[in-house]
């Protein structure tokens, strides 16, 4: 039903912002087809709720989902391990990324260079990345305005130098 | 004025900042060598951090088109909404067996004809008048012993409980008296992959001579857009062999639909079009109604058809009535 005109926004924010809702996710769940099954869960819920303001609306739903995402992957490890009683931490988002980057050091490198940024320095540069305004990041990590600016250059100068440090010890292990 | 702190020029660059505030930046920067090579860094760490990211994106893919996720949306709503009144009748059944298990202690303890009527009165007018959400029934209240006759939320809500999913037409939203369907139809138990279409429309098979062309070469042949819903891959464009007294022919684009369905858009001379849907149509005694509106759409569950002068433009997709309609819609409005 198109009501004034005001689903056609939703259908333009669909088509703008799709791609960059599956990278966002994919970037927290590290499965391709997880993270497009996300991002169509988020479009499915945005078309029935209509909420005022859709796009931060879409990443905060994403950001969720993927959230829901890890914890029932741990539920999952966690039983997997008391089923076979194996103390060893089973598959892991690890795992899943040495599946997916086995080809390419250079994306492992940058993922852990993604992971050894704090939780909070991830989800602005994510949500920065991902389209997000200040005030939008700001609205949705609890963050004032003016704290986006100093968490996304410490988020920056981190993820560069967490790279740069990783791809140094990649460098050195395969020179010795 | 001191330099620049570093989140500002982030921020700068970002374009966070008023219009003032980057006046005032830029104001410095114009005389600042210092905050100028600050502002070369971070515009390069910037440019590093978006390289960085950008290798952590997943394949490009194409996505689904916007009406099949709304579509999927809108089917999620309505089965959602059919939840919340069977939660309904739940907790109407588990106020009224309250009610009975309150009966069953007063009877224990003089009970009087007037009582009895008062508790199961109040536990009948417990029931809302309009559709509300579903209050939680806990699982032991709504299966507590000794339940009376369960009190059935209306006749029309039983039957459309009593019918699989399946079976469910669009007409099941349509009250019997009603003169002529609304203008919107929700669809109600229709999946986009149940077998709620007829054999014909899942085999779709042209009678008469066609012939299948190449993308490039189907664009080349029309001459104009070729009409398809946008988002779908093509599996398939077949054109009608036989050319017609005026205009393109026949065309049919085939496309799936990210279940892996088929979704057929057919467009040529209304009498070719019309006999072509004619003859793929062998369950005339389908129970789906017929809709039209003035719009010059016509067509029903399955199948939706759009009258434009000698022409029509149809589609066939296992989508529900209201969806092949936003599609026919927004596909003629692009074409023009």
């Amino acid at each position: 039903m198109r009501a004034g005109g005001r689903l056609d926004d939703f259908e333009r924010l669909y088509q703008t912002t799709y791609t960059a809702v599956v990278r966002f996710l994919y970037r927290k769940v590290w499965d391709a087809d997880r993270a497009e099954d996300l991002a169509q869960e988020v479009f499915m819920r945005l078309f029935q709720h209509r909420p005022e303001k859709p796009r931060a609306w879409v990443f905060a739903v994403a950001a969720n989902l993927a959230r829901d995402e890890a914890r029932a992957a741990i539920r999952r490890r966690k039983h997997l391990t008391l089923l076979t009683n194996d103390p060893s931490p089973g598959p892991s988002r690890i795992q899943a990324a040495d599946e997916l980057v086995e080809h390419d050091e250079q994306l492992e490198a940058v993922h852990q260079a993604l992971d050894a940024l704090t939780p909070r320095d991830r989800e602005v540069l994510l949500l920065w990345d991902g389209g997000l305004s200040y005030p939008e990041i700001a609205a949705q990590t609890g963050l004032a305005v003016g704290a986006v600016g100093t968490t996304l250059a410490r988020a920056r100068k981190r993820l560069v130098e967490a790279h740069d440090r990783q791809h140094a010890q990649d460098s050195h292990a395969a020179h010795s | 004025m001191p330099h620049i702190p570093e989140d500002e020029l982030h921020a700068y660059l970002d374009q966070a900042l008023s219009r003032s505030q980057c006046v005032e930046i830029e104001r410095h920067l114009a005389h600042c060598p210092a905050c100028q090579r600050r502002r070369d860094g971070i515009v390069a760490l910037r440019d590093r951090t978006t390289a960085l990211l950008a290798t952590l994106s997943p394949a490009r893919r194409i996505p689904p088109a916007y009406e099949v996720l709304e579509a999927r949306a809108r089917l999620v709503r309505s089965r959602r909404t059919r939840w919340y009144r069977a939660g309904w009748a739940a907790a109407v059944v588990a106020a009224t067996g309250l009610g009975l298990a309150g009966l069953e202690w007063q009877r224990a303890t003089a009970p009087t004809g007037a009582e009895v009527a008062a508790l199961s009165d109040s536990a009948v007018s417990a029931t809302p008048a309009v559709e509300s959400p579903a209050v939680p029934v806990p699982e032991e209240v709504a299966l507590a012993p000794r339940r009376p006759e369960p009190q059935r939320p209306s006749a029309r809500e039983t039957e459309r409980e009593a019918v699989p999913s399946s079976d469910l037409a669009v007409a099941d939203e349509v009250p019997e008296d009603s003169p002529a369907p609304p203008a919107v139809l929700e669809p109600v138990g229709v999946t986009l992959s149940s077998g709620v279409l007829s054999p014909s429309m899942m085999h779709f098979a042209p009678t008469g001579a066609w012939r299948t062309l190449s993308w490039d070469a189907a664009r080349q042949a029309r001459g104009q857009p070729v009409p398809r819903i946008r988002g779908l891959p093509v599996m398939e464009v077949q054109v009608s062999a036989s050319q017609a007294d005026s205009g393109a022919p026949t065309m049919i684009v085939a496309q799936q639909l990210e279940s892996g369905q088929v979704i057929r858009t057919i467009e040529g001379p209304a009498t070719d079009v019309s006999r072509l849907l004619a003859a793929q149509r062998t369950d005339s005694g389908s129970p789906w109604p017929t809709i039209s509106d003035d719009a010059g759409i016509s067509g029903r569950e399955g199948s939706m058809t759009l009258r434009r002068g000698d022409r029509i433009l149809a589609i066939q997709a296992p989508l529900p009535v209201d969806s092949l309609r936003a599609m026919i819609r927004r596909m003629n409005a692009m074409e023009r």
